[in-house]
């Protein structure tokens, strides 16, 4: 006898598609790197009481972007596993469109400052070349 | 019109095919197929994802610093059709496209060039460590003779 069950019959599987989901779509490691920079460290200082976040929005994991519920929450999970592994992958450089174009031999764009920049530059060869002749 | 790269595999994105992602902050995603918006829903870094071309130039395995790159630039400012420029533009295409195919040739035998030495000398080294398996004739006889010729001189020696 040949195969009995048919293929392709995961598809209704709830976790997989509440995983793919963007209703819960949580902060992307780019925008999590701009978060921990030293000049947005001020938006994290004070949060505001918000009512709808868990522990009212006063136990924020930056590196994690996930809210906790009290202080020892908090701390509890800033000495685990993950969280480490996060701040330790929050060290390299976030991946760009920039790093796909380059990567795929395309330059970039000309501005016009730059090319203004360019055309400066060639004037004051020029003009050394004129002077010194 | 304008060919933008894909995201995820820095391939290119022609009008009608593949999907973008707009995010919240309004920055945009594009993807060339479905392998590689999933790919970027699973949060994989295309770095890491050994398919995609950031990581075989971030490892090395293509050419990466070379003057034919800086012919495909995204230019913003608009240039007027004119028939010989067109004309002009297309012959030059097809001759840098020629000089990058060899360059990238060589770079490939390069890269490739120490592997054929590489793995004769693991080949002999794995023959070595496993030597007791190998039982021919040819080396019995080698080993006996070396032994005699290890006696005799023993003999010499004493003598």
């Amino acid at each position: 006898m040949g195969r009995l069950r048919r293929s392709r019959v995961h598809k209704g599987i709830r976790d997989i598609q509440r995983k793919y989901r963007t209703k819960r779509y949580m902060r992307d490691i780019d925008q999590i790197h701009e978060d921990i920079q030293p000049e947005n460290a001020s938006k994290f200082e004070k949060p505001e009481l918000d009512p709808e976040l868990p522990g009212l929005g006063q136990f924020y994991c930056v590196p994690c972007a996930k809210h906790h519920i009290n202080k020892e929450s908090l701390q509890e999970h800033q000495k685990g596993k993950i969280h480490k592994k996060r701040v330790k992958l929050l060290k390299e450089e976030p991946y760009s469109q920039a790093e796909a174009d380059a990567a795929a031999g395309l330059q970039r764009a000309d501005t016009k400052a730059k090319k203004a920049k360019a055309e400066a530059m060639m004037d004051v060869t020029e003009t050394n070349t004129t002077t010194s002749a | 019109m304008r060919l933008e790269k894909c995201y995820f595999c820095s391939s290119t994105c022609y009008p009608g095919h593949g999907t973008m992602f707009v995010r919240n902050d309004s920055k945009t995603f594009r993807f060339c197929r479905s392998k590689c918006h999933k790919n970027f829903k699973m949060k994989r870094n295309p770095r890491k994802v050994r398919w995609t071309k950031a990581f075989r130039k971030a490892a090395g395995k293509e050419m990466t610093i070379d003057s034919t790159f800086q012919f495909e630039k995204r230019r913003n400012i608009p240039v007027r059709y004119d028939r010989d420029l067109m004309a002009t533009t297309i012959k030059a295409l097809k001759r840098s496209q020629e000089i990058k195919a060899k360059r990238e040739r060589v770079f490939y035998k390069n890269r490739m060039s120490g592997n054929a030495l590489r793995r004769k000398a693991e080949n002999q080294a794995l023959v070595q460590k496993h030597i007791h398996l190998v039982d021919t004739p040819a080396i019995k006889l080698a080993q006996t003779q070396k032994l005699k010729e290890k006696s005799k001189l023993m003999d010499v020696d004493m003598s």
